[in-house]
């Protein structure tokens, strides 16, 4: 980490400590933990959050079961989040990953409705980061408003950086600001999984498969092959054949 | 005996995968009247295969659920968990077991990993005391081996590597070009003295029949409508059919065998899932391809006066000898393949490139501290298409906005993943029996698995790690994960999902559940065509043998049918 970068980390740890304690409280996290793959768990049961944001709806409804329609994907659980969640949840993820020349901002793919349906899906995984993720964008309104008076998708972009510059590099556990990073960082997992499934995302990191090829698979280009010969070069390795 | 009207097939198969779907086409192209039975509905990949479909058009982007373990897309209907269905694991120990519940089984989403078994694998306690030798050889098999290559369509190369046979010439299919990332990992190895070879998969790269040709995209585990990626519901089931010698009836939960007043097999009991109603079907010739946990809970439920123990199990062996797969994993990220140039990289969606096991003089010297092989398998695509997982390039460098996203672009398609495939040891502690407490809806006893890792395997996941970080090291590589200690890494049982060995075959009915020829000691016209009859896991990916195994064994079924031995 640069030493800038803790610089700033250590200014926003003073001016965020209140924050978190005061918000504290509308965070019930679940049992944690990543699992290694998905089995027979039963799912946390939802707890409500009441606050800026609005009260969503609980999640309800069944699973897709095993042997959905695979031809005629559809998600079968109603989506919960408010539009006060959204909306943050939007200018949050536009943060993340704005518009650039080469592709566009995450919300314009998108990405705050798979959110929705990520956190009201009615699996043990989801479930848990349907904790992390509502109780953090409460969090972070919150702090918005009491920091700048206004919400989060209303504050200036310095404001907005001013915030999630303190969440948005890894932390130690236990410390003050451990539990808004761990829901940065989830949001973000998502916010980027998300946009780069995307047509515009796949174009975007370079994506070019998918496609039907007729005849022998082609390999890799010139180009690229003249690049491995680079790599192969630069670590002192013989070519193969 | 079969009530009026009820018709006496030649055999009864149980189960439509790769052993039932072998057994299904050999018989009936002899023109035996054959009857398969399915626990799981009838299922078309023509139709219900989605070829191309993007991850962001189903839910959760395709991720895996308890649902879906494998994601939305997965060619399987079950899982590690089938609702209804339960099982239990002993007090200490865990097994996961798969059941895939539809017409061709597990054969519709595997990895197509097709690489024969060779001459240590058949007589590995000749080679270092352990286990069991099986009662034939490599040469017993060998052409099987080619005839089954040539009707399933394998791609790969002979290599002439230490224990790996070459195919008949003209029986493979040209391998696809290797991708940038395995022609590095290639060059690392090499450096290494390590071999890294075409692999081997049962995909096509020129047409059989109507089967089409690989394209060259999109995920093998979706099945494949074309038939190129090898399930029996695209090529041995529709043969079989063809043949007007074959009856398939789904949803047909199998749950014990029937005996005749000899103690004979006279066919079998089921549940038709579809009503809950009980029904008998009869044959001349039983023939279980359930999978191995499953042909196993079958014998052990069909307890009577003549096999109080369960049917074929005059022995004690049935549901012992548990073996899986050895699995673990590492991953890392890779400077030197950054911001490189664009080009597809999908292939043929599976192995290009893999590492066969290259130890054997140091492992007969005493040089290695476990005894058997294990291969690797290459996550070498790089740029695959793009799923949630790409968030993890976020977790990985931090930060956010307009820098987030160059970070993105420099490091997709960075990334190698290095995953070991071992031979397990059977033990004592790893089985499978009736659970005294467990039944599933229909009232059916279910299974209670045991399951243990020994210091074999535990000492080959060391060993594969450490060569892994050698690799990794040379290529200039950073590890993403896996470096954790052997018990950490070590997949679950039932985990790779490889499970065989519950009704082995061997040369003495006191040890064995089967002869030679997957045939009980104990009911002659009782045969077994699943991987419960291997005697030993080699880390090789068990499909292609029990397909040659089912070939081989049916030849015989037959002849001896034809010469009313039975």
């Amino acid at each position: 980490m640069s030493g800038k970068r803790q610089a700033r980390l250590r200014i926003d740890r003073r001016t965020t400590l209140k924050w978190l304690a005061a918000t504290m409280a509308a965070a019930q996290t679940g049992c944690g933990g990543e699992t290694r793959f998905v089995g027979a768990e039963i799912p946390p049961a939802p707890t409500q959050v009441d606050g800026l944001l609005g009260t969503g709806a609980l999640p309800a409804g069944a699973g897709y079961g095993s042997d959905p329609d695979v031809m005629h994907p559809s998600v079968p659980w109603p989506k919960t989040m408010t539009d006060g969640q959204l909306q943050t949840a939007s200018a949050l993820a536009d943060m993340i990953l704005p518009a650039d020349e080469r592709s566009p901002a995450a919300s314009e793919v998108g990405v705050p409705d798979f959110i929705d349906e990520w956190v009201s899906a009615p699996y043990s995984d989801q479930r848990r980061d349907r904790e992390t993720i509502l109780a953090g964008l409460e969090r972070l309104e919150r702090e918005s408003r009491s920091r700048f008076g206004a919400s989060f998708a209303a504050a200036r972009e310095s404001e907005k950086a001013e915030l999630l510059d303190s969440l948005a590099w890894p932390v130690a556990s236990g410390t003050d600001l451990a539990e808004s990073v761990e829901f940065f960082r989830r949001f973000r997992f998502l916010t980027v999984g998300a946009f780069y499934s995307s047509p515009e995302g796949m174009r975007d990191a370079g994506y070019v498969g998918n496609v039907a090829i007729s005849g022998p698979y082609p390999g890799p280009s010139d180009e690229a092959m003249a690049h491995l010969e680079g790599v192969l070069v630069k670590l002192g390795l013989k070519s193969p054949d | 005996m079969p009530s009026k009207g009820q018709q006496r097939y030649d055999a009864v198969i149980v189960g439509s995968g790769a052993g039932g779907g072998m057994a299904a086409w050999v018989l009936a192209s002899k023109g035996l009247k054959v009857l398969m039975l399915e626990a799981g509905r009838h299922y078309d990949p023509k139709r219900e295969t989605p070829m191309f479909a993007a991850p962001r058009v189903a839910p959760l982007m395709g991720e895996g659920t308890p649902d879906k373990p494998f994601g939305f897309y997965d060619a399987a209907i079950g899982g590690w968990q089938v609702p209804g269905e339960p099982y239990s694991s002993a007090p200490g120990s865990e097994f996961m077991w798969w059941r895939s519940r539809m017409l061709g089984g597990r054969t519709n989403h595997w990895a197509r990993n097709s690489f024969r078994m060779g001459p240590y694998d058949f007589k590995p306690h000749s080679r270092d005391g352990l286990g069991v030798d099986w009662p034939i050889g490599y040469e017993d098999i060998a052409p099987w081996y080619d005839k089954t290559e040539a009707i399933v369509g394998v791609y790969g190369s002979n290599t002439g590597l230490e224990n790996h046979p070459d195919s008949s010439p003209g029986v493979l299919h040209d391998p696809p070009a290797p991708r940038v990332g395995e022609l590095l990992i290639q060059a690392g190895a090499a450096d290494l003295g390590i071999p890294c070879v075409p692999a081997r998969r049962a995909v096509l790269t020129r047409p059989i029949g109507d089967r089409n040709p690989c394209l060259y995209a999109t995920s093998c585990g979706r099945g494949c409508a074309i038939g190129a990626a090898f399930q029996s519901t695209t090529s041995l089931l529709p043969m079989a059919l063809a043949t007007g010698n074959l009856t398939i009836v789904t949803d047909a939960m199998v749950y014990e065998l029937r005996l005749d007043r000899r103690g004979k097999a006279d066919g079998v009991n089921y549940v038709d899932k579809t009503s809950g109603a009980h029904a008998a079907a009869y044959g001349r010739v039983v023939v279980l391809a359930a999978s191995a946990c499953e042909s196993a809970r079958i014998l052990l439920n069909s307890k009577s006066t003549f096999f109080p123990d369960g049917a074929a199990n005059s022995s004690g062996q049935v549901g012992h000898n548990l073996m899986d797969t050895v699995g673990a994993g590492m991953g890392a990220q890779f400077p030197v393949l950054e911001n490189r140039p664009v080009y597809n990289e999908d292939g043929a969606m599976g192995l290009h490139l893999y590492i066969p096991f290259w130890l054997y003089k140091e492992q007969a010297r005493g040089d290695l501290d476990f005894p058997r092989g294990y291969h690797y398998e290459l996550g070498a695509e790089g740029r695959g298409q793009p799923r949630l997982g790409m968030g993890k390039i976020a977790d990985r460098v931090g930060g956010y906005g307009r820098r987030l996203k160059d970070d993105v672009r420099r490091y997709y398609g960075s990334y190698l993943h290095f995953t070991c495939r071992g031979e397990m040891i059977p033990n004592a502690g790893s089985m499978c029996e009736i659970d005294p407490e467990g039944t599933d809806r229909w009232g059916i006893p279910t299974l209670r698995f045991h399951f243990a890792w020994s210091r074999h395997e535990l000492n080959m996941v060391a060993h594969f790690q450490k060569t892994t970080k050698a690799l990794i090291d040379r290529l200039g590589g950073n590890i993403e994960y896996g470096d954790v200690t052997p018990e950490e890494a070590i997949s679950r049982g039932g985990e790779i999902i490889h499970e065989v060995g519950t009704t082995r075959m061997g040369d003495d009915p006191q040890t064995s559940v089967t002869n030679q020829y997957g045939q009980s000691w104990d009911i002659d016209n009782l045969f077994i065509a699943d991987g419960g009859v291997f005697a030993s896991k080699a880390h090789k990916n068990p499909t292609l043998t029990i397909l040659a195994l089912a070939w081989r064994n049916s030849e015989y079924l037959a002849n001896e049918l034809g010469r009313r031995a039975l």
